[in-house]
């Protein structure tokens, strides 16, 4: 098993990353052509969730480690860049992996 | 079809101001607007639609010049993008359309069509209006028909014979000839009747102008259709032999019927009407006599034309007969049908000109 601490790593080529819920010590992969949401919610981790598209909050999510993409349109650009919350909706990793607060 | 990037009336100030905190919803070419006085007082219009949950904004009411959503209170900037809304943070919230405006001659002029292209040195000029040597009085009415029907009716007066007999009409209408000319965008149709008995409306008229109405008139009717749809129609009566149209104001009675047609639906459409004249301008009375007479004539007018809507909506496909005396029409629905083209023609796909078969 690799020590890289993939929060530090960047995006693997294909699009996909792996999410890690802190709380729940569950791992899942989210592929290039799936939300953050859509694997959770299949996957039965229950989150609030309402317009989809990055623009009502209700999905607001505590980022524990990683780097998020950000790309709703909730967030300024400042809350953006402090990259501790997001909206996972929409929004995607910059990181191979990303520690949510869940 | 309509040409939509061009002002039309979409309602007088009177009765958006008669609203109060109430906005005016108001479907023109097909686009359901909302018209209410933003911050500044000065005369906005946005879709109709609330971009939370798709309500009619114009159900709401203005607050501080924004269009407070009636479902759930969020509140429309005049630039379609939403202000704030209870409880939510709204800066990711789609915008909607916002029309250009333009608040003129007593009424509201909105641009339907692409907002880019609004140019308020399009906006026709008027002599008429805002001059304290006229007076204008008119109305509104919402009538069940395609807008060109208008346009047909009033380039065509032959037609006052039969549906105004007891007001506007006389048999010598149908026994002068007509004279169609165009002239650029501008369809004029004329006729010129000689040493007449005046009708009923032009009496009174004549009375207010302080002439005998009894006395033999020249009697005129001058249609000048310009575009998307206004037709202003020189009419009058003068003393017999004193020049017509071109007498002096002592010898006639004169006005200038004003016509505004608003396309709402293909079916149907706002048709603002009234009538400035030149003749004690400072009377009121007469203003409101006036108007009441027009609108009991023109009200003839939309019983025929929605009857008429309800026949040919019935019988799409049969051909309708274009005589002499609908020249008028003809010729306005030709520059329609023209400058149509013209502004659909960018969407088009261009023909390969290779001239190789496919």
């Amino acid at each position: 098993m690799s020590t890289e601490d993939l929060t530090q790593t960047p995006l693997a080529a294909d699009g996909s990353f792996e999410v890690h819920l802190a709380q729940r010590g569950e791992t899942y992969r989210v592929p290039a052509d799936q939300s953050i949401l859509k694997v959770l919610s299949d996957a039965g981790v229950d989150v609030p969730f309402a317009c989809e598209q990055g623009v009502c909050g209700t999905c607001l999510t505590q980022v524990v480690a990683g780097k998020p993409d950000h790309w709703d349109m909730f967030l300024t650009s400042e809350e953006q860049e402090a990259n501790n919350q997001m909206l996972i909706c929409c929004s995607r990793s910059q990181t191979a992996r990303l520690v949510l607060d869940l | 079809m309509f040409i939509k990037n061009t002002w039309y009336v979409a309602c007088s100030l009177a009765d958006l101001n008669a609203l109060g905190d109430k906005p005016l919803g108001r479907t023109i070419c097909n686009e359901k607007m909302a018209f209410f006085r933003g911050p500044d007082g000065k005369v906005a219009a946005v879709e109709d639609f609330c971009p939370h949950r798709g309500a009619p904004l114009s159900l709401g009411k203005v607050c501080k010049g924004h269009l407070q959503c009636g479902y759930h209170g969020l509140e429309m900037g005049v630039d379609g993008k939403t202000v704030q809304m209870p409880g939510q943070r709204v800066r990711g919230f789609p915008a909607i359309k916002a029309f250009a405006v333009v608040e003129r001659y007593g009424f509201v002029w909105v641009w339907p069509g692409d907002q880019a292209k609004a140019d308020e040195s399009q906006m026709p000029v008027f002599e008429f209006f805002d001059n304290p040597a006229w007076a204008y009085g008119g109305g509104l009415y919402h009538v069940q028909a395609d807008y060109r029907l208008m346009i047909d009716n009033l380039m065509d007066l032959t037609h006052e014979t039969y549906v105004h007999a007891t007001s506007i009409g006389q048999p010598e209408i149908d026994e002068t000839p007509c004279e169609t000319k165009v002239e650029g965008d501008q369809v004029i149709l004329q006729r010129h009747m000689q040493g007449i008995q005046a009708p009923p409306f032009w009496q009174m008229a004549m009375s207010a102008n302080g002439l005998d109405p009894q006395a033999k008139v020249d009697r005129w009717q001058i249609c000048r259709f310009t575009p998307p749809s206004h037709v202003m129609i020189d009419v009058g009566v003068a003393l017999a032999g004193k020049g017509g149209f071109d007498a002096a104001p002592e010898h006639k009675a004169y006005s200038v019927v004003v016509d505004f047609i608003t396309p709402e639906t293909e079916t149907s459409h706002w048709y603002h009407w009234g009538m400035a004249r030149q003749f004690k301008p400072d009377d009121a009375e007469l203003t409101d006599k006036i108007r009441a007479g027009q609108g009991g004539i023109f009200n003839e007018d939309m019983e025929m034309l929605q009857l008429q809507q309800a026949n040919i909506s019935q019988w799409p496909d049969r051909k309708l007969l274009m005589l002499n005396i609908d020249s008028g029409g003809v010729q306005s629905r030709r520059i329609i049908d023209r400058l149509l083209a013209k502004e659909l023609a960018p969407e088009l796909p261009t023909t390969p000109a290779t001239g190789i078969p496919a």
